[in-house]
């Protein structure tokens, strides 16, 4: 159905809507979105930085050095240095 | 034609249904924009290979732009829902059908590796987001009743047809070569969209006709018109405020990453316990098969029953069975997980425009549903690459096998926290359904509604 009435007043005009508080701010529904994205970015870096520990103890083995005198990637260094358990 | 419809309907006795409707050729064209958009991106396994003897570039450079396209998809799926609301799905598919032809050109002819990622990861991905997001409210949209009958259809042709589409991409790549055979599906599948398109209608008011399953003393919809735009725009303002709105982009995520480490990663898992490369494809054809039966059920269900029910059923059933892989290590076991796994992941992404449908009536559904789409393409891109990932650290399977199953289930336990779906969210919004001659400029009294399913 097409309506093509003169778009009315918005602002402060809201209407009655029963049981729905305008106000309220969706807390469950956006903190459980962001512990999925706070969880996925903790597994990938787990996981990165267990990848990259090995990549650099695979290169200290191949060239016969000690870990630490191995110059990582940017990357592998970042990941290594964001996770706790690496 | 319609007269053939209603002979079918007498002759099977259809009392609350009829095949007599245009929303039934709004879902068939649903069908094949999805079969063309969506084909060449289910094909471009085949694509690899060909790029790598003609170029010299690496499968992990190609593979990029694959990741980049559902990257770029992803990311467009809010906009393209919000355009599909604004102007309208047919103008946002058509939009989609140039770029579509603009990727598929600029793709064919190719021959450094950054046209690769703007043409085929950029211009393409836009494409699929403009053609496949809108599409869905869009058929939403010509059910006033029974949207779970109609998306469940749609749905089966989802599952089949590209699945029938990529058989023939294989024969074409074989025997044209991928540049030609990129220009013959450029050329076809935009002619396809644009003849079908002529027919796409955005809602049944613009077809002079009524939404499927209106009964006589339904009051009409608004559906276009100045106080439909500022109406759904508050309205939108609403929807952001709900928990659902939120929590059903991230269940739609953590459902999209627990069945995508499954469906890329299980060929490899198959062949690396000793199946051979066909004995491993043929179990992902079998939870093609299998899951189009669920496809069509959950929306069904969930109309007639719970969709959180359904829902909740179908993320737990996908989480606790992909634990039957960890002790998988002949044949019989991959094809009785294929079987076993197939029937709750065939019901896990379908019944969501239900749920839109209980949560937020018969608003228009467009940005909302693009924006779920927005964590449904983050998850599979996720999801497709966790594997790989768990096979170069570990040199196994068992870590991929074991998220998989972990995202799915926080997805169930997300679906519990979501609200009943007995009561709209945002009750008693005055403008969306009107009372016949409240509005100005309509021509459309509920004396013209027919019975349920009329036409």
């Amino acid at each position: 159905m097409k309506a093509d009435a003169p778009i009315q007043p918005l602002d402060g005009n809201s209407p009655e809507l029963d049981g729905f508080e305008i106000k309220r701010r969706p807390m469950l529904g956006f903190g459980l979105l962001m512990s999925s994205v706070i969880g996925t970015l903790a597994v990938l870096i787990y996981f990165g930085a267990w990848a990259s520990s090995d990549r650099i103890e695979n290169r200290a083995q191949a060239a016969g050095i000690s870990e630490t005198q191995v110059e990582g990637e940017w990357w592998e260094d970042g990941l290594v240095f964001a996770c706790p358990l690496h | 034609m319609r007269n053939a419809a209603l002979w079918f309907d007498r002759k099977f006795g259809l009392e609350e249904h009829t095949i007599a409707h245009y929303a039934w050729v709004i879902v068939a064209i649903a069908g094949v924009v999805q079969m063309v958009g969506a084909a060449i991106r289910m094909a471009f396994g085949v694509l690899v290979d060909p790029l790598v003897e003609a170029f010299g570039w690496s499968p992990g450079s190609i593979g990029l732009a694959y990741a980049l396209m559902s990257i770029v998809t992803a990311l467009s799926s809010p906009m393209a829902g919000w355009l599909g609301n604004r102007f309208g799905a047919r103008r946002t598919m058509t939009a989609g059908t140039v770029l579509f032809f603009i990727g598929m050109m600029w793709t064919s002819q190719t021959k450094e590796i950054w046209e690769l990622y703007v043409a085929y990861g950029i211009v393409f991905g836009v494409s699929q987001a403009l053609l496949l997001v809108p599409v869905v409210p869009a058929v939403a949209a010509w059910f006033r009743r029974h949207l779970g009958l109609g998306t469940g259809i749609m749905m089966v042709s989802w599952s089949l047809g590209p699945a029938l589409v990529v058989q023939a991409l294989a024969v074409l790549f074989a025997t044209v070569g991928w540049s030609q055979a990129f220009m013959v599906v450029g050329i076809v599948g935009t002619g396809t969209l644009i003849v079908i398109l002529l027919f796409f209608k955005n809602t049944p008011e613009d077809a002079g006709k009524i939404a499927y399953g209106t009964k006589a003393d339904d009051n009409p919809l608004i559906t276009s018109g100045n106080v439909f735009v500022s109406t759904q725009k508050e309205f939108q303002g609403y929807v952001y405020k709900t928990n659902a709105f939120w929590n059903l982009i991230n269940i739609h995520f953590l459902g999209c990453v627990g069945h995508a480490v499954i469906l890329v990663g299980i060929i490899p898992l198959g062949i690396s316990k000793g199946l051979g490369p066909l004995t491993a494809a043929g179990v992902l054809t079998t939870i093609s098969i299998v899951s189009v039966s669920t496809r069509f059920l959950a929306p069904v269900l969930s109309e007639k029953m719970s969709p959180k029910a359904v829902m909740f059923l179908s993320f737990f059933g996908q989480g606790v069975g992909v634990f039957l892989l960890l002790t998988a290590d002949s044949t019989l076991d991959f094809y009785i997980f294929a079987v076993v796994w197939a029937i709750p992941y065939g019901g896990e992404g379908t019944a969501f425009p239900v749920l839109i449908r209980k949560y937020f009536g018969h608003t228009p559904m467009g940005t909302t549903y693009g924006w779920q789409l927005l964590g449904a393409g983050l998850g599979m891109a996720l999801g497709g690459v966790i594997p790989g990932m768990v096979f170069d650290i570990t040199g196994g399977y068992t870590w991929a096998i074991i998220l998989s199953a972990a995202f799915s289930l926080m997805g169930s336990l997300a679906i519990v926290l979501l609200e009943n779906t007995r009561k709209q969210l945002i009750p008693n919004w005055p403008e969306m359904e009107q009372k016949p001659g409240e509005i100005p400029g309509s021509d459309l009294t509920t004396a013209e509604a027919r019975p349920a399913g009329g036409d």
